[in-house]
């Protein structure tokens, strides 16, 4: 395997240069390398890179808003061949803003960083009713949801995803994880929440070991 | 002494017979329910903003002081704006509309939240150059010179007076959105961003100054940046300097020149790390310090940088929605935040729905009996 080659994506994916990594990952393909090897020791490898710089402060949004797209760049060229090569996602996570806010560059952000984790994600979008969330859930067998909400006044839409998820009998088969600027540990403690992060990239890394847990991995 | 007197000589570090009672607004959804409950009339709820007349009357009814945030400006954004329409209605009730800047943005008819930015017209140079630029440049009917001559005679005599002195990024990432200016500055065009910023800077700089020529006289001048969120800055503090800095000197000076030496700015967020280029090029007044957010920062931000270090805030409005109890516990936290002198108690941000009329009008009475 072309270690340099791997590593070549993860050094441009870093320095979020989306053209590049498309060309390095066609590259890679094009010399054998498996989609997954390109995936897990390339493109991944990079996108957590950037995550601990941006919890040590090295790198700000910016940064990892230009890694994610070159991330995307990298995942868009792989995922039909993953697809062929009979690689499966780790799992899957719905993902949403919840009811009453618009606001997506925080789920934006989550949804590209959980990706880049191996894990399908189900974009429901903003403004998302409660009962849409529970009808994805159940369509697409998630272990996972993943709530957004930028405001005071949207917060407690949270909480009523979790509600739905109770009513409709299914909150123990997902993980609830969430997030967004008025969002404490204390909130998601109060609301019944499985798991809150402070940051994308932390999100990433818990959604990976959530997903794992339900898996019984 | 007037309010006037009470908050200037707070900031300046002299004696006041007692604390003012600040405040920053409310969400209009708290207002409509205030409404609802019969706290206010359904009039006070209507077009209820910062330095309306129905502020100042709501102002009355629950004992507020003033509004921090109630300051004259210029036109100093886009001009003229672009023609707002809506490009796509869409099956779920919201629309795909561009806005004054440019931006586009998918909102929906009842929800006043922050809307999704979809896209974005200020791509590269050569939208830059034709679309923008022009509309970036200082022109006197920004000003109302006229209304500013007569200043000194219309300004409340009570309240102190800010000049709004415009925003150095702030406005460039409302016009860009928080993806397209990082994409800008970290990918395609960071030279194009810095002329973004210059350019728009040298247009506020000239409308400040217009201003001050016609002889109008404030007791401080007031930025708006929103720059950062939950973690940190928008982006890094090392860029922020570079592109900024430079900005802030510039206008700062020409407002000292003016005698205005008491320079606020509002910016949500985790802040900390942005402080330097503002302190060091003249802004010397954090507001409104987010409790919620970021915990007790202004005491850090005292022991860290000293006593040129002012703030206005720092009050976590969320005990408003609880009981006395709680904004007891605020207000001697306040107390302990006031003795470290230069420091006016306000809510961390506009008051959110869930908040009680009964324990506003509570706050805002004892805050009052705090003496310095």
């Amino acid at each position: 395997m072309n270690a340099a080659l791997l590593n070549e994506i993860s050094e441009k994916l870093q320095r979020g240069k989306a053209k590049d990594v498309s060309a390095l990952v066609t590259q890679a393909l094009e010399e054998g390398i498996s989609a997954e090897a390109i995936l897990n020791e390339g493109l991944v490898v990079g996108m957590n890179l950037v995550g601990d710089k941006f919890r040590n402060n090295e790198v700000f949004v910016p940064e990892v808003l230009v890694a994610a797209r070159a991330m995307n760049a990298g995942l868009k060229i792989l995922k039909p061949v993953l697809s062929n090569e009979g690689v499966e996602p780790l799992g899957t996570a719905v993902i949403c803003t919840v009811k009453g806010d618009m606001h997506d560059i925080g789920k934006n952000l989550v949804k590209m960083m959980i990706e880049g984790q191996g894990i399908a994600c189900v974009d429901l979008g903003v403004d998302v009713e409660p009962a849409a969330i529970v009808a994805a859930v159940k369509e697409n067998n998630a272990q996972l949801v993943c709530l957004s909400a930028l405001l005071t006044t949207t917060m407690m839409g949270q909480k009523d995803v979790i509600d739905a998820l109770v009513e409709a009998g299914i909150r123990d088969t997902v993980k609830v994880m969430v997030g967004g600027a008025p969002i404490t540990q204390a909130f998601a403690d109060e609301i019944g929440a499985d798991c809150y992060t402070l940051d994308a990239a932390s999100a990433a890394r818990e959604a990976k070991r959530l997903i794992l847990e339900m898996k019984g991995a | 002494m007037t309010n006037r007197e009470r908050a200037l000589n707070i900031l300046h570090y002299k004696p006041a017979d007692r604390l003012p009672a600040v405040h920053f607004s409310y969400w209009p959804e708290l207002l409509t329910e205030w409404a609802d409950q019969g706290k206010i009339s359904r009039e006070l709820a209507v077009g209820n903003h910062d330095g309306s007349a129905k502020e100042k009357e709501l102002d009355q009814i629950i004992g507020w002081d003033f509004n921090w945030n109630h300051v004259v400006g210029t036109n100093n954004g886009l001009y003229p704006g672009f023609e707002a329409k809506v490009l796509e209605e869409l099956p779920d009730g919201s629309r795909r509309v561009q806005n004054h800047n440019g931006l586009i943005e998918r909102i929906k008819p009842g929800i006043t939240s922050i809307p999704s930015e979809d896209d974005y017209l200020l791509k590269d140079r050569d939208a830059f150059e034709t679309l923008y630029r022009p509309k970036m440049q200082f022109c006197p009917e920004r000003v109302n010179t006229e209304y500013f001559k007569h200043f000194n005679e219309l300004r409340p005599a009570d309240t102190p007076v800010g000049l709004h002195v415009g925003s150095v990024l702030g406005s460039i990432r409302d016009i860009t959105s928080v993806v397209g200016m990082s994409y800008l500055i970290y990918d395609e065009d960071e030279d194009l961003f810095a002329d973004i910023v210059d350019t728009f800077a040298d247009m506020q700089y000239k409308c400040v100054e217009a201003v001050l020529e016609t002889g109008a006289q404030f007791d401080f001048a007031h930025y708006w940046e929103d720059i950062c969120f939950k973690t940190g800055p928008l982006l890094s503090p090392a860029t922020f300097d570079e592109l900024c800095a430079k900005h802030y000197k510039k206008r700062n000076d020409l407002l000292h020149q003016h005698g205005i030496d008491i320079i606020s700015l509002d910016c949500d967020g985790v802040i900390d790390k942005l402080i330097p280029t503002w302190l060091d090029n003249g802004v010397n007044v954090l507001f409104p310090i987010e409790v919620g957010v970021w915990g007790d920062q202004f005491e850090a931000a005292r022991k860290k940088y000293g006593e040129r270090i002012l703030g206005i805030g720092g009050m976590d409005k969320t005990a408003l929605r609880k009981d006395k109890a709680a904004v007891d516990a605020e207000i001697e936290r306040m107390k302990r935040l006031v003795s470290l002198g230069g420091f006016l108690p306000c809510p961390d941000h506009r008051l959110m729905p869930g908040t009680k009329f009964e324990l506003v009008q509570y706050y805002a009475e004892k805050i009052k009996e705090i003496r310095i």
